[in-house]
């Protein structure tokens, strides 16, 4: 996924044993990885030191985060996220290199990526 | 037995339990997943098969307590876990879990079984019972309701009083809940105090506490609800109607955070977070010197104003959802929705009550309809007629509409004193008060007893 020009995007990945975290209200960790046009220019691994899913939701504000890549994620608490102004690509499935490898290439809509269930859905 | 036929009979006889009932390999993938397991997720059995269950399932406890992982870890099965699952509408379910051991018939272990009931019905009822609601009530994804949930966050994390404008019916109660249950506070009391429903006296012994003997009746030591709330939130609802003295009294609580019980000379320090609303507007009322100017600004450090429901009509359809939903639970009833002409009638009606008045509108419409969707026969008669005027095609008022329109008149006449508009109407106090609150007619403010239905 390519920004304009020059601008660095930060994306979060709900993150659990390498693979994209089932649940975001539930997550304990999120990959974070900056990317310039196209290419990843860094990556870390941050834990939240919260179970609170509002706790988290701030966490990635004060984190700068662009978008958030996660698995099921509940009604409310996605509102909350995308009322900070970040973007919430919700009910993705896979390993967690693969999905990186798949958002920079802008491949994420394969169904192999996708929850079970997420088609009929608008969240 | 063919491999088939064996497992059609087990699909048959899982789908006869009412529970959910899913199992998996060793390697955590699906293998089995019943109907109710499909109407619980909302995932259907072809979906599920063959996925890991954590993608299937996307349980809270997935990722540190998985109740499956434990069974297998210790060969013992799980009894009455608890957990919530986020189904695919993402609806946030709560479901009890158990589990066990599949072995074959030489005794090696060939996966598991998990079975869940889910609990949203019991959690409404004790929702209701509780006045437990928290923001995931609060629904709504209208630009007035996403610049709320932008500060909602920062909010809930600081300690500084917010005071909550709005009008009757706006959920002002729900965001000081929401408030307190986001903050670090939440492990403590939330006290709601009607600061209008008392006598400035009672309300006084209520807020503060008072000693055994520090009037007529005080026989013993009562704690106010201040020093109940220590640690935690106290919500003062109507705080626009508070008496001049007791203006002065809340005053030097919230600069001193000291409480002083009626009849003692000794103050207790109390620990507590401030959240005032009111359907007034505030600032009018210091302009025109029934408010404190310095109370004020104390209790508006940080100001939310919630929109009338006819200000994010967007958020309507949302709204009817979440209700439908509600009261399925509540009354377990299999309501599907609305009909296309109550959603049509619902978008462009006005709601004076706001969701309240929403909200009374679709159990009103449970009470009538006994299955399948909400007719425009189940509405309340003043929203099933064209344009819900209250006009009948010949343009006259019908019997509903005049009601409501006496009704108000006599008290703009009685300039808001129920009391006084009853006795002119021939009827008693109670049944004003019944059928304010069934018209939803907005009482004057003149009385100073402040706006209400």
């Amino acid at each position: 996924m390519i920004g304009p020009e020059g601008a660095i995007i930060k994306v979060a990945f709900a993150t659990w044993n390498n693979r994209i975290a089932p649940q975001f209200d539930a997550a304990g960790h999120v990959c974070l990885v900056e990317t310039k046009m196209g290419a990843i220019i860094h990556a870390h691994l941050e834990a939240f030191r919260t179970k609170l899913p509002v706790k988290k939701v701030c966490r990635l504000v004060e984190l700068g985060v662009d978008t958030l890549v996660c698995g099921a994620i509940s009604r409310p608490v996605q509102a909350l996220v995308e009322a900070q102004g970040i973007r919430v690509v919700a009910l993705v499935a896979g390993e967690l290199s693969e999905v990186i490898n798949a958002w920079i290439k802008g491949g994420l809509d394969e169904s192999h990526f996708t929850m079970p269930g997420s088609r009929d859905t608008e969240w | 037995m063919g491999q088939d036929e064996h497992s059609r009979q087990r699909d048959v006889i899982l789908d006869s339990v009412n529970e959910g009932v899913f199992t998996v390999g060793p390697d955590f993938h699906i293998t089995a997943f019943n109907r109710a397991a499909e109407r619980i997720t909302g995932i259907s059995r072809q979906e599920a098969i063959g996925k890991a269950c954590c993608d299937v399932f996307h349980a809270s406890i997935c990722e540190r307590e998985c109740a499956l992982r434990r069974t297998f870890h210790t060969g013992r099965p799980v009894f009455n876990a608890t957990a919530q699952i986020i189904n695919n509408q993402g609806q946030r379910v709560p479901i009890r879990i158990s589990t066990a051991i599949l072995k074959d018939d030489r005794g090696s272990v060939i996966g598991g079984v998990e079975s869940f009931q889910d609990l949203s019905q019991v959690e409404q009822l004790q929702k209701e019972l509780e006045s437990r609601y928290t923001f995931e009530d609060i629904v709504g994804r209208s630009n007035a309701m996403m610049q709320l949930f932008k500060m909602l966050p920062q909010v809930a994390d600081s300690a500084s009083t917010v005071l909550i404008e709005g009008a009757s019916g706006t959920g002002k109660e729900l965001f000081a809940r929401a408030i307190h249950n986001l903050s670090p506070r939440r492990r403590r009391r939330f006290v709601a105090v009607n600061c209008a429903a008392l006598p400035d006296t009672l309300l006084e012994s209520e807020l503060f506490g008072h000693k055994a003997g520090a009037f007529t009746d005080a026989r013993r030591d009562k704690t106010g609800r201040f020093e109940w709330a220590d640690g935690g939130t106290i919500f003062l609802d109507e705080i626009g109607d508070i008496s001049p003295a007791m203006q002065v009294r809340l005053l030097r609580v919230l600069q001193d955070h000291m409480v002083e019980p009626l009849g003692t000379l000794q103050p207790k320090a109390v620990d507590i977070r401030v959240v005032a609303a009111t359907n007034k507007d505030l600032a009018q009322l210091v302009r025109a010197g029934n408010f404190r100017e310095d109370l004020y600004y104390r209790i508006r450090v940080i100001h939310m104003l919630l929109p009338p429901l006819k200000d994010r009509r967007e958020d309507i359809p949302l709204l009817i959802d979440h209700l439908v939903g509600k009261f399925n639970r509540l009354q377990g009833k299999d309501i599907a929705g609305v009909s296309g002409d109550v959603a049509a009638r619902l978008m462009t009606y006005d709601f004076p009550g706001n969701v309240r008045e929403l909200e009374n509108i679709i159990e009103q419409a449970f009470v009538l309809c006994r299955g399948g969707i909400i007719e425009l026969r189940h509405l309340p008669p003043e929203l099933r007629a064209l344009g819900a005027t209250g006009l009948t095609p010949s343009g006259s008022m019908n019997l509903n509409a005049m009601e409501k329109h006496f009704i108000a008149e006599s008290l703009r006449i009685c300039q808001g004193n129920r009391k006084k508009a009853a006795k002119e109407l021939g009827i008693d106090v109670a049944t004003l008060y019944r059928k304010i609150k069934a018209h939803a007619i907005e009482v004057p403010e003149a009385d100073g007893r402040g706006r209400r239905r």
